[in-house]
């Protein structure tokens, strides 16, 4: 009776889905931070937390209880309003982005048609936050943390988009459900190899993780746009970053691994839509962490140079493969043939410039000399 | 390009091998032989006394004057059960102060002192400094009940020299062997 009202009620019922999701976000932050440390740490040869509760697990409460009754520090020269609202510049858009994201077929609070747009957009607008953190902070290397953040958000902003268009233009809706529904039998992995690829690294750039955490780098920055936050406001910005991780690890999932119709087809009762969905997530998260794990960072030339000069014109290269395709009615396979014969060459080019900045090999011709060029 | 894949694949390999770390204070690792803790008091079990006479040379080497040590006659000499006429009577050691720098085992003519190359020789956190200001028990009580089982006796500079302090025991095993022999 009282579900229906609520139901029927569509603010009503917005609201207490959202509710729900505001409620399982922190919860979730404190579990999967718990998890990554322990995860880390195995791939270090170390055990992780271990001394709060049986391996560790409390080790997430007990950082929150830390964080939350910690005093909230202000630099006396900061900018007042500019510094205490960066945290939620940064986080109210990504629990925003929440909102058009489904977790399965039924579990979701609202499906827009135009959700991957509003999504990608509201993904965007972290990097306001960065530059309000650093401006803020009246510190010179949260200037310099949060220069580098605008910097590489926006310039991998454009590749992470472009792959997304191009799911969106093979699946010729913006409706994330929609896209998912097409994927019944074959995921779009399997079209846009070079699209996922893109994806998943600029995903890693989005993320500032490793490799591409330049802006928060400790060992030169101190921490970046962070280096003045204590307490709640900065466990803000955690919350910020793991949430957005885990949102383009679902986003991943969703748009390129077929979400939580393949490999099983779209008739799976709920639990195995779930559990579908949260072994393509963690596969994602664990990529990221492995990731951390083992590379070294990148410099900032490095960063822009494989931005702008390798992984754009790849991106630009798949919604070319697919307008190819699309507009003179080719099969399906060539789409995926000519998708893998791109990532081929993305992939060479890589490893090309790794070997170029390498200290051994010196690049003869005067445009590889080029500070800072990858091709 | 594959520098990222062989950087994976080491990580990958490296979380399942068996961490590396040792939860101290509840598993220990075990000390070198050699270790150097601070210095304590060795037991003479065959007499039941202690070894040092309280001569004092530790105290007037000791670099950072962390020790006081007083002499008394030996009551056991008058029974008759010892060959020692003088005793160590009162013997206070500043952990605070020690350097560790393992002299007074150097100049010690009775071997009666050495560093504590246990665990406990080097977990001494006291909420009183004056806490830290070791007296005669607290300083034969490791030795005294058998905790100390393996004392490094030799002193470390020499041990470094190549030198070995001649051993009675083995001396006499050798006296034996030789006479077995023959």
């Amino acid at each position: 009776m009282i579900l229906g009202l609520i139901v029927d009620n569509v603010v009503l019922d917005a609201l207490i889905r959202l509710g729900v999701i505001m409620l399982l976000v922190p919860v979730y932050m404190v579990i999967i931070t718990w998890a990554e440390r322990k995860v880390i740490g195995r791939l270090h040869m170390r055990l992780g937390p271990m001394r709060v509760g049986p391996y560790g697990l409390l080790q997430g409460l007990a950082d929150t209880i830390k964080l939350m009754t910690k005093e909230d520090l202000r630099p006396t020269t900061a900018d007042r309003w500019v510094f205490e609202l960066a945290p939620f510049a940064i986080v109210v858009p990504i629990i925003m982005a929440l909102v058009a994201l489904p977790f399965t077929a039924d579990i979701l609070i609202r499906n827009l048609t135009l959700g991957l747009f509003y999504i990608v957009a509201l993904q965007g607008l972290s990097i306001v936050g960065f530059v309000m953190a650093g401006f803020g902070s009246d510190n010179k290397y949260a200037l310099i943390g949060g220069v580098r953040a605008a910097a590489q958000l926006i310039s991998y902003e454009v590749p992470f988009i472009l792959s997304i268009l191009a799911v969106a233009m093979v699946a010729s809706t913006l409706d994330i459900s929609a896209i998912v529904g097409l994927q019944g039998s074959t995921p779009l992995i399997a079209y846009l190899p070079l699209a996922f690829v893109i994806f998943v690294i600029a995903g890693l750039a989005e993320l500032y993780r490793q490799p591409f955490d330049i802006p928060v780098a400790e060992s030169e920055v101190v921490g970046g746009p962070f280096v003045e936050y204590s307490g709640i406001r900065w466990s803000m910005f955690q919350l910020g970053e793991f949430v957005s991780m885990v949102l383009i690890s679902i986003l991943g999932s969703l748009i390129f691994l077929g979400g939580w119709q393949w490999p099983l087809g779209g008739d799976v009762p709920v639990v195995g839509q779930m559990a579908l969905m949260a072994v393509k997530t963690t596969g994602f998260i664990l990529f990221f962490m492995l990731m951390r794990a083992s590379l070294p960072r990148l410099r900032v030339d490095q960063l822009m140079a494989y931005c702008w000069q390798l992984l754009l014109p790849f991106a630009f290269l798949q919604i070319i493969i697919n307008g190819l395709v699309l507009a003179y009615d080719w099969p399906n396979w060539t789409m995926t043939v000519m998708s893998l014969a791109a990532l081929g060459a993305l992939l060479y080019l890589t490893n090309r410039a790794a070997r170029q900045s390498g200290v051994t090999y010196q690049p003869s011709t005067a445009s590889a000399q080029r500070v800072g060029s990858v091709l | 390009m594959l520098g990222i894949l062989k950087a994976a694949a080491t990580t990958i390999r490296a979380a399942f091998r068996r961490p590396v770390t040792v939860q101290y204070p509840n598993e220990k690792k075990e000390l070198p032989h050699r270790s150097r803790g601070f210095p304590v008091l060795l037991w003479d079990f065959e007499k039941d006394e202690s070894f040092c006479t309280g001569c004092q040379v530790c105290a007037r080497y000791c670099p950072v004057d962390c020790m006081t040590v007083t002499m008394k006659d030996n009551p056991k000499k008058a029974e008759g059960k010892s060959t020692r006429k003088k005793i160590v009577d009162k013997f206070y050691i500043d952990y605070a102060r020690c350097m560790r720098c393992d002299i007074c085992v150097e100049v010690c003519n009775f071997d009666a002192i050495v560093m504590n190359n246990t665990w406990e020789g080097v977990e001494l956190s006291r909420y009183d400094r004056q806490d830290l200001v070791m007296d005669l028990p607290a300083l034969q009580r490791q030795s005294q009940s058998g905790e100390l089982k393996d004392p490094f006796r030799e002193p470390m500079g020499v041990a470094h020299s190549g030198w070995t302090p001649k051993h009675e025991e083995e001396e006499e095993e050798a006296a034996k062997k030789e006479g077995g022999e023959k």
